[in-house]
Order: structure tokens, then sequence, then C-alpha cells
């Protein structure tokens, strides 16, 4: 066994087995697992979670962490359905939500990388800060959201395809290309790994993060406006008990806290194997308190085996 | 120890090595990297298991399996950085492992009076006064060494191992070592003392013991062998000369440090640098070699006091992309904390600082970085797997010709390098010096700042000496280390 984890690659490999066994094992226990509608409807259910994990992996492989990026989505929700009930054109709300979104990661940034505060604290301050606006701007009710061109982005379909399927899709491609291929990758990996280092041959170490955590912020918008355009309504706490989520599948796809390591193909791994296993455990009527259990179980499988590995080959 | 081997996977890094070590002795173990000091010494102190071979401790065969039975039996690791706990006092640190007690009225406490006394009675056995109060962060790095070996004596240790125990000291502070060390011996303690430095070792050991690819290469009587004898039994092949010959310098002055300051380090320091020439700056600790390659680099932030012609304009230190894009490279002392990438590949270190170069509009030009790495890999034998290879796994001396080769692109004016050789072995030292030669021989200008006279002496066209952030002498041609100390004020601050 031992042997075998020792593979590089072998996290992803893992994963991808793990994966199989779940698919495998709620196809023989539910007949309506394996079909079309279902697969479908897994990816349409993970696609704003997705898209918050997609800019929050090249995030932490530099060296960040965003929290806040859950209670983000909830305000950016809310701040378009207040705006369209006040009869504001519906595309203009969605990027006054988007832009909202691009100013709290700079202010994020602001905090943890030109202050210095530790990402933890400092996005956990404006967690509770953005978290609390959502409040205090709905009373804390949720609020109805129908427009049938911006209901589309959450529950429309294109080519027999889900939307936000087709979103978080193009969004994966285009990182894992500018992960791979780009300048702009290479300086994210460098700044993770060894952020002085980095900064002595002329790493644009801060700018590099500050970007980070700028997009991190739209991400979170981005995803709040699918979520209330799925749900034809605002929640301000929908997207925020998601958080936990979005980290756990982060760090199940191989991405390293400590900076430096990671992929944004294991990322999308993690994302679809946690989204199957409540998609699996729903079908199988088993209550949503088991699935916390389950996938808190899952992600710390997952980074106890991959401890265990990084011993034995002391890489 | 007899007939030690030991593989890690394929690679067999031990066969059949032997080390006697007799009481109140001081043995060095000698090896290029990858000889199997380190496996050996592991070995011993129970921290691998070995595969084959015997170890026999007064007599009685023994077999450690973990490090708290070799620390019972007496024998003790002191690894290359030292491990201490920074907020505890001396005493506490001394006697972490078995700290005294006293009962009072809510339970059992420390006994601060009879863990200062017997802190106090450690440090008199290796010679040394310091406070038992005092926190450990408050020391000098001698003195966290010598805290270090204080607790191992409070182990009842009679075997110590220290691995390369002066790399983070300067030359005055080794004395210190020295002397706890002549303490020891007094009290028929052993030694093994694994070390790069071969002027260390003959001050120091009774006896040299020289390991290569795993097997016995050599011992010698330290106090009848001479330098180049152990060198040839370390790098296999007869070493002449570890520096390469000095070159002809061009007239052309390409750096020009007209005044360079920076508070608490460095007055009004100048100095040139002629294209092809390696300039030499010595000193020891604190005089201000830890700050003027980086100053001027632009790494300790704006100097907007400074007045510096890089190529004949005016340059103002400003950050370091400001420093590369003005042609300076820099290679940094500290190589695990301000050198390499660990998680990154080979080839993305090598082409960091000039990423640009190898991009096509957003994309970067897998083939041309591909070649371009390859051919320095080539260049300067870097040793690894391959150029995909994350640079972590990579030995000491291989990493630092990676931080070289960073810098080695068309435009590079002054290569600035801190330490360039720190705790790199002899056979890579040797490789850099030559590389460095042949670059200069194109018109490369380098800057070389040392705490290691040897090196400023050897490799060096031009010196000079710093000494409390002034210069305190030019030498002009060739220097020895001798001078080179002397101008130093090695030698008054000793008698002082």
């Amino acid at each position: 066994m031992l042997s075998l984890l020792n593979r590089p690659g072998s996290g992803v490999a893992l994963l991808l087995a793990f994966y199989l066994f779940v698919a495998i094992l709620f196809s023989t226990l539910s007949p309506w697992f394996l079909s079309f509608d279902n697969m479908m409807s897994i990816g349409a259910n993970m696609a704003f979670i997705g898209l918050m994990c997609a800019l929050q992996t090249p995030l932490i492989i530099a060296g960040g962490l965003d929290l806040s990026v859950a209670a983000v989505a909830g305000l950016s929700g809310v701040v378009v359905a207040l705006l369209h009930a006040a009869g504001i054109n519906i595309a203009v709300a969605c990027l006054i939500a988007l832009a909202l979104g691009a100013a709290i990661g700079s202010l994020n940034g602001l905090l943890a990388v030109r202050l210095g505060l530790n990402p933890l604290i400092a996005t956990m301050g404006t967690m509770s800060v953005i978290g609390g606006l959502a409040l205090v701007l709905t009373g804390g009710l949720t609020k109805p959201l129908m427009n049938p061109g911006f209901n589309w982005i959450g529950s429309g379909r294109l080519l027999g395809l889900p939307v936000p399927l087709i979103l978080m899709l193009l969004v994966y491609i285009a990182l894992g290309w500018i992960l791979a291929r780009t300048r702009f990758g290479r300086f994210v990996y460098a700044a993770g790994s060894n952020p002085e280092a980095s900064r002595l041959v002329g790493v644009p170490v801060e700018r590099t993060l500050m970007t980070l955590y700028t997009l991190s912020g739209v991400s979170g918008a981005a995803s709040g406006l699918i979520l209330a355009a799925m749900l034809y309504a605002a929640a301000p706490d929908a997207a925020g008990q998601h958080l936990l989520t979005v980290i756990a599948a982060v760090i199940l796809g191989g991405t390293s806290l400590f900076g430096g390591r990671g992929t944004i193909w294991g990322t999308l791994l993690a994302v679809l194997l946690l989204g199957t296993l409540n998609n699996g455990l729903t079908l199988m009527d088993v209550s949503s308190f088991w699935q916390d259990v389950t996938r808190g179980t899952v992600l710390l499988l997952a980074v106890g085996l991959d401890q265990i590995r990084t011993r034995a080959t002391g890489a | 120890m007899g007939s030690i081997g030991k593989s890690f996977g394929t690679a067999q890094v031990l066969r059949n090595a032997d080390l006697r070590l007799d009481a109140g002795e001081v043995l060095a173990l000698l090896g290029a990297n990858g000889a199997g000091k380190s496996t050996l010494m592991k070995i011993l102190c129970g921290i691998y298991r070995r595969d084959s071979g015997s170890i026999q401790l007064d007599g009685q065969p023994v077999h450690f399996t973990r490090p708290e039975e070799a620390i019972a039996h007496g024998v003790r690791f002191l690894p290359q950085e030292v491990s201490i706990l920074p907020d505890l006092s001396v005493a506490e640190n001394i006697l972490i492992a078995d700290l005294p007690l006293k009962r009072t009225w809510h339970g059992r406490e420390v006994d601060r009076a009879t863990l200062n006394t017997k802190a106090r009675e450690l440090l008199d056995r290796l010679g040394c006064d310091l406070d038992p109060d005092q926190p450990l962060h408050q020391l000098s790095s001698p003195h966290k060494r010598l805290v270090e070996i204080a607790r191992a004596l409070a182990g009842r240790a009679r075997v110590i191992v220290m691995d390369e125990p002066t790399a983070a000291l300067a030359e005055r502070e080794v004395q210190l070592l020295f002397d706890s060390i002549a303490k020891l011996k007094a009290q028929q303690i052993g030694i093994i003392y694994i070390s790069h430095y071969l002027d260390e070792v003959f001050a120091i050991a009774d006896r040299i013991a020289v390991l290569r690819d795993g097997v016995n290469a050599g011992h010698f009587d330290a106090a009848t062998a001479s330098r180049g004898e152990v060198l040839d039994a370390m790098l296999g092949t007869s070493v002449d000369q570890l520096y390469p010959p000095r070159g002809t310098n061009a007239d052309e002055i390409v750096l020009d440090v007209a005044s360079l300051s920076f508070p608490g380090a460095l007055n009004d320091v100048s100095f040139s640098i002629h294209r092809g020439e390696i300039l030499g700056v010595f000193g020891l600790l604190g005089s201000g070699i830890d700050q003027i390659g980086r100053a001027v680099y632009g790494a300790l932030g704006p100097l907007p006091d400074s007045r510096i012609t890089l190529n004949g304009a005016p340059y103002l230190p400003r950050d370091p992309q400001q420093g590369r894009d003005s042609g300076l490279g820099f290679v940094a002392a500290e190589r695990q904390r301000e050198g390499i990438i660990p998680d990154l590949s080979v080839a993305a270190n090598i082409t960091l600082p000039f990423i640009d170069r190898f991009a096509h509009f957003a994309t970067l030009a897998t083939q041309r970085e591909n070649d371009h790495v390859q051919h320095w890999i080539d260049r300067l034998s870097i040793r690894a797997l391959h150029r995909n290879q994350p640079l972590r796994l990579l030995s000491g001396g291989n990493q630092q010709k990676v931080c070289f080769a960073r810098w080695l692109v068309e435009g590079l004016s002054v290569l600035i390098l801190e330490e360039p050789t720190r705790g790199v072995d002899l056979g890579a030292r040797q490789e850099l010096y030559l590389a460095l030669r042949q670059w200069t021989e194109q018109g490369l200008a380098v800057l070389l700042i040392s705490s290691d006279a040897e090196e400023v002496a050897g490799v060096c066209d031009r010196s000079l000496v710093l000494d409390r952030g002034q210069v305190a002498s030019y030498f002009k041609g060739g220097s020895s280390p001798a001078e080179l100390l002397d101008a130093s004020h090695f030698h008054q601050e000793n008698h002082t």
C-alpha cells in the first residue's frame, strides 16, 4: 500500500480512484444516479462552489487565504436583488455586484499583503463584516429575484448543459492555462513557495497576491449571482455555510496550505467528488446532517493519507 | 562502527564504512556532499537503521533504533541548525529534558535555584560564563551552540557528533567553540566533527577520517597529514588547485560606488569594479558585509543618498526589480531562506528572474526555456534527475549552481555574490570558481562578498576589507588570508 502511495502524482490518482469508487457505489445503490440528468444536476449544483474554489486555489498556492469569499457571495446576491427591486437594470446591478466583490477582494489584499496581517484573521474579519452587512441590508429576510435573463445564468441550459457548469468549466480551463503556461502562473507558485527568495530575484510578490485577492472577491460575487439566479431569490446567509466546502475542496485537491504546491485540476476533481457524495447521499435519503459528517471524514482521510505519503517519500 | 552499509531505495549510500573514536579525542569526518557522512552519523545516533555492519560502544555491541536510545547511551547528535527554544532561559534550555522540580502548596513547579546551579556547573565545564537566566534569543550564535553542547552534557553525553558547527559563525566566534571543545576533550568526551573547512579541521582534530562514495577513503593523523593528501582522499582525483588562475582586467569601470551608506551598517563606503574582474569584499560578522551587496542591489530599499554609477549612468538602488533591470544579479547568503524556490522545478528556478525573455506574448515559450535551462545544466554540471525535478530535492551544492545559473543571461553587468560557497562541498566549489572565472573572461564583473578569508584571497583579483561599516583597506592585486584578517581587526579584537 505504501509503495503504491509513493509514486509521484499519486495524490490525484488516489482522489480519482476514490471518486470512481463512490460513483460505482452510488450507481449500484440508486438507479437514478448514473442518469444524464442527475450528472448534470451534480454539476449545476456544485458550480457556484466550484467557482469560488477555482480562484481560492491559486490564492492558497501563492501563500494567501480568503475566508470571506462565501460571505461575499451572500452579499452579492442580496445587492443584486435589492438593486433590481429598486428598478435598476439587471445587467447594471450584476456589474455593481461584481465591482463590489473586486473592492472587497482588494480590501482583503490591502489588509493581508500591504499591512501584513495574518490572512486567516484579516479575511475572517471581513467575512464577519460582510456577512453582517448582508443581514442588515435585508433584515435577515430572503429577497425574491425574478428576471428571465438573469435566472437563465443559474438554471438555463446551453447545448443541453447547465449554464453554471459551463461557466465554471470555462474558468477552470482558463486558470489551468494561466497557472501552467504563463508568467503570472510562475509568479503564483514562486510567491507561495518562497516569497523572500522570489522578491530578491524581482518577482512582484505583493502585486501577484493583490491580484489574486481581488479575483477571489470577484469569484465570490459571481458565485453569489449564480446561486441567486438558481434559487430565484437571494438569501443573505445562503452561501456562507459553503465556506468550509470551498476550503475542503482546495485542500482535498492536493493544494498545500503552506503554499507553493497544488493544481487547479486537483481542485476540480475534489469539487466533483464532494458534489457526487452530496448527491448520492441525498438520493439515498441520508439526512443532510450526516452529509456534513461524511464530508469531514473524507477530508480528514484524504489529508491524512497525503501526510503519510509525504513522510514516506520525505519529499 | 564496522562495515556499515545502508541503501535508500536503489541508491547505496554506505558500503563497508568503518569508524573508530577514542575517549577524549576529536575525530574530523570529511567527505564531499553525498559521500555518506551524514548517513553514517545518523545511523550512529539512531535516526536511521543500518542495513549491515555493527556498532560497539565501550566494547559492547549496540543497536539504536530510535534517537532516544542513542541519547540514553550518551551518544548525542548536534545538527547543523541550532535547535534551541528561543523564549526559554539558558538554564531551561540546558536542562529541558530533566527539569528539577520542587513541591509547593499548589503542586510541583520548577525549582529555579537548583536549575540555575546545575546549569552553572555544566556551563563551567565548557569554560563559559553565561547568565543562566538570560533568554536564549538574546544570545549570539556561538553561545547558542554552547548551550546546545551543555544540554548534551546534561544528558551525560560521552560521544558528541557535531555537524558543521561553525557554518553560521564568524571566525572570531569559532575560537569560542574550539575552547569549549578542548575542555570537553579533557573530560574524556569523544567528539566527531563534520566540517567543510580544512583550516578548522587541522586546528581542532586529532585524527581525520575521510569518506568517499560510502567507503573509507583515508585515515590521517592531523599533526602529520598535509592538506593536499586530505583533499586528494576526499575528491578522488588529485586537486592541485581549488582556485582557478587569476584573469587579466580591462580598465573599463562597470560599477562605481562613490558613496554608499546604510544606517547602522555602512558608512560612506566607496569602491569600483572593472569589466571582467572579481572584486572581493572580506569582513567579519557585523562589519557590514551582510549589507553591502544587497544595499547596491536594492534589496534594502531605496537609498537616495548613495552615489553610484552603473555602466556610465547614475544608478539609485530602489528594489530588486530595479537592480535586476539595471543589469545587476544577486545571490543571497542564506540559500534556503533567500535563494531557492523549493517547489519550483530546476528549470523554472533558473528562468525566474528573466522569465520575460522566455515569454511569447502571454505564453511561455517552452522550447526556448528548455534549451536555455539544459545549456546551463550541462555547463555547470548541475546534478538533477531531470530539469523538471523540484529544486528542493537537489543537494546544497547543486542548488547553489542553480542560484548562479539564474543570472547568466545576455546583458548582465555585475553579479553580486554573498557567501557564494557556504555549505557547498569542495567539488562543487571548484566548479563554481572555475565557472566564475570563465564568465569574467567574457566581460562579467563580480562582487564576491565573503567571511571566508581563504576564499577571498584565493579567487579575487582585488579585494577590500570592511570593518565596522567602513573600508579598512584595499588590496590591489593579490592578498593572503592573513593580510585580510589583519586588516579586519581580527587580531586586535581577540586581544582586547
